[in-house]
């Protein structure tokens, strides 16, 4: 069997002058058969690489330029207008040959170059291919231009040309054709242009667009549709041209990052104008940093072939923003529900290291008086080397100077590595090379301006952080510095409230607290009465107390206004009969919502009469 | 541009494997069109029919020739059976042509 290849044809064959023709044969054929062949004049033309054209030599040039000379006739009934350029290219003689060419010719175009002429559809690399052309002498057919008459209707043209030479193989310039092209060429031409316009509306897009056909295929597809790599499968992102995109989100279906059947079934509905919009995800892509995508599908009304818009959005940036923001929430809850300072730290270390899959994280609290930093919180994730790792640490101090804990320490900033290493101030900082570990981050705790702590992150995912990151840094940091300032002023409270009973122990018989009711739900030390039959009774319902009304009225109205009381005296009577006088003093209490709890004070006993002394006199005071 | 100048292909009437080649001329050149010429004689007196061949025009179809590691025109490529062979030039040496096909002349 014997036939021609088919396909579009390539650029047009060059004929080199003669003068150079030596150099640049040799330069191309370099084989050994096609020298000899070349040398028995057994060839016709060279391909050359570098330019993708066929050199014609000197012999066939001639040959195929007389063959053309052969088939002028026929050419002469088709075309419009015949034109001579000369060597420069420019016009020196144009010949009208049918009427209606008559309004396209014009006689300003002699002197002037083909580019020159105002041609309105063809680029500047279209110009610039057009112009090696003519410096190769090479022919050219069928160069599709667009001009206006005088009139300023717009008319579609086809220019072919061929080079001349003279009897000595001189270039003399180019002799060609112009003829009008068909309708629906023209049409053809039309629909390209309009495809062009769209594509580089679409290429202006910074983020990636498809449209789709009535079955899925996509019609058309921007410059930042096929540079998207890496978004994450279920997207249909490897689409091109032609192919059927619902298929493409099908194809991922169960080993992607998403499920691909719902956005494939969402893009039928909007292709079938079931619904007008259609928003899924967003989703990561795959592996550490993805990238998270949204996709967005709408329909087009009147869009010709054209059924629907998909576009894909990298969000980023907002899921990322979004998840800093939940963790600030997380470590405030956190910080919150902490009842102790160790286990709140070690608390906010796990919540950023689970927010922001970190490996490990430690809290350094910083002992102003002793210059050094100590490990006081710990977290990590349940990896062997990483838990070594931590257990090694463990209660480690650091001068506060050193490393870039102490840098932070000094500068009250964050800092960060991608090399662990980095921090030399002590390989206690940095996790061993068998951790897997790249990248540190160390921020520091704050409050009114001093450092309290310096938080140490180490993990691979670890990198340089954006300003929206070290926002959350910092708020961290601000809430945990408040936290540790709360825990030291409890403790202090606590601290005082302990050393308040040891002197109330000294100064009075016993302490008392009471509840709201201002029952007694703790008494310490002696008193007149036991402090089990006490318990759940108010002052005015302890046993042998001597009922004075009005005394005991004035008093609940003091407790019932919150007031504090001081040295209100009764009286009890014990088991034999002595009257004893008492002193007591009490506070109010609230709670940390700032409600009222009840009452505290202590006891005093002042004085005793026996049952046979006379009333009013007492015959022992304290 | 070159006419397409289709070719009928003769049926295999031998169990010898199908000669197939690529013919790669410049279309109206001298050389090119003895090459042709050649090639025919070729084909009609050794093959017998027994042969697929395909000519490809590299001033229309540079690129292919430039894919097919072509440099001059006209070429022949014998690409099966192997081994693959290249003959450039215009196959005016018959009997080269032969050898490097892999073709035994017939006794006259």
């Amino acid at each position: 069997m014997k036939q021609r290849t088919s396909g579009s044809p390539q650029s047009a064959p060059r004929a080199v002058p003669e003068r150079s023709f030596e150099k640049t044969i040799l330069r191309l054929v370099k084989g050994g058969p096609e020298r000899m062949a070349l040398e028995a004049r057994q060839i016709d033309a060279i391909v050359d690489p570098a330019s993708g054209s066929a050199i014609l030599l000197p012999e066939a040039q001639q040959a195929l330029l007389g063959r053309g000379a052969g088939r002028a006739e026929p050419i002469a009934i088709a075309y419009d207008w015949s034109w001579i350029q000369d060597e420069s290219a420019r016009f020196i003689s144009h010949t009208i040959a049918t009427p209606a060419a008559a309004r396209l010719s014009d006689q300003a175009i002699l002197g002037k170059a083909l580019w020159d002429l105002g041609i309105d559809n063809l680029h500047d690399a279209d110009w610039q291919a057009h112009r090696q052309q003519i410096a190769w002498r090479a022919p050219f057919r069928d160069l599709e231009l667009r001009r206006r008459d005088r009139d300023g209707k717009i008319h579609h043209l086809a220019v072919s040309g061929e080079p001349l030479f003279d009897e000595q193989n001189r270039f003399k310039g180019y002799r060609g054709i112009v003829r009008r092209m068909a309708a629906a060429r023209r049409i053809e031409l039309h629909l390209l242009e309009h495809r062009r316009y769209s594509q580089r509306a679409l290429d202006g897009l910074a983020i990636p667009v498809c449209l789709l056909d009535a079955a899925g295929i996509v019609m058309l597809a921007n410059r930042a549709w096929h540079g998207a790599l890496g978004g994450p499968a279920g997207y249909g992102l490897d689409a091109r041209e032609g192919d059927d995109y619902v298929a493409a989100c099908l194809a991922a279906r169960g080993d992607a990052a998403i499920d691909g059947a719902p956005a494939a079934a969402g893009i039928r509905q909007v292709i079938a104008a079931e619904r007008q919009h259609f928003r899924y995800g967003p989703a990561q892509a795959s592996g550490p940093g993805g990238i998270w995508i949204e996709l967005d599908a709408r329909t087009i009304a009147d869009g010709g072939r054209a059924r629907a818009i998909v576009t894909l959005r990298d969000v980023t940036r907002e899921k990322s923003a979004e998840k800093l923001l939940t963790l600030e929430l997380a470590v405030a809850r956190r910080l919150a529900e902490a009842a102790e300072r160790d286990s709140g730290l070690q608390a906010v270390i796990q919540a950023i290291c689970l927010s922001q899959s970190w490996e490990c994280g430690r809290f350094l609290r910083r002992d102003t008086s002793a210059g050094v930093l100590r490990q006081v919180a710990a977290w990590g994730l349940s990896r062997e080397a990483i838990q070594q790792f931590l257990d090694k640490s463990h209660g480690l101090v650091l001068r506060q100077d050193a490393g870039l804990a102490g840098r932070v320490v000094d500068s009250g900033q964050p800092v960060w590595s991608h090399d662990a290493a980095f921090d030399s101030a002590g390989s206690s900082m940095a996790l061993p090379p068998e951790a897997g570990v790249a990248g540190s981050i160390f921020f520091p705790a704050l409050h009114d301006g001093q450092t309290l702590g310096v938080f140490a992150f180490s993990s691979p995912g670890v990198g340089e952080p954006d300003e929206r990151m070290l926002h959350t840094l910092r708020s961290i940091g601000e809430q945990v510095g408040l936290f540790l300032q709360r825990m030291t002023a409890l403790e202090g409270l606590r601290r005082s409230a302990s050393h308040y009973r040891k002197l109330t122990e000294i100064s009075s018989d016993w302490h008392w607290e009471q509840d709201r009711d201002y029952r007694f739900t703790r008494i310490d030390g002696s008193g007149p009465f036991g402090a089990r039959s006490a318990l759940g009774l108010t002052h005015w319902e302890l046993p042998d107390v001597v009922p004075l009304d009005p005394q005991w009225a004035e008093h609940r109205t003091r407790l019932a206004a919150r007031w504090s009381f001081c040295d209100v005296e009764f009286s009890a009577i014990d088991s034999i009969g002595n009257r004893h006088r008492y002193l007591i003093s009490g506070e109010p209490v609230y709670d940390d919502a700032g409600l009222f709890a009840g009452y505290r004070g202590t006891g005093l006993e002042v004085g005793i009469r026996r049952k046979d002394a006379a009333l009013g006199d007492d015959d022992a005071t304290r | 541009m070159a006419a397409k100048r289709p070719r009928r292909a003769m049926p295999s009437v031998t169990s010898t494997p199908v000669m197939v080649m690529v013919l790669y001329v410049a279309d109206g050149g001298p050389n090119s069109i003895q090459a042709q010429a050649n090639l025919d004689l070729i084909c009609k007196e050794h093959l017998n029919g027994n042969f697929l061949l395909e000519v490809v025009d590299v001033l229309q179809f540079p690129k292919r020739a430039l894919a097919d590691g072509i440099v001059v025109t006209p070429s022949l490529a014998k690409s099966s059976p192997a081994p693959a062979v290249r003959i450039a030039g215009n196959l005016s040496d018959q009997g080269s042509v032969l050898r490097a096909l892999g073709i035994t002349a017939k006794n006259p």
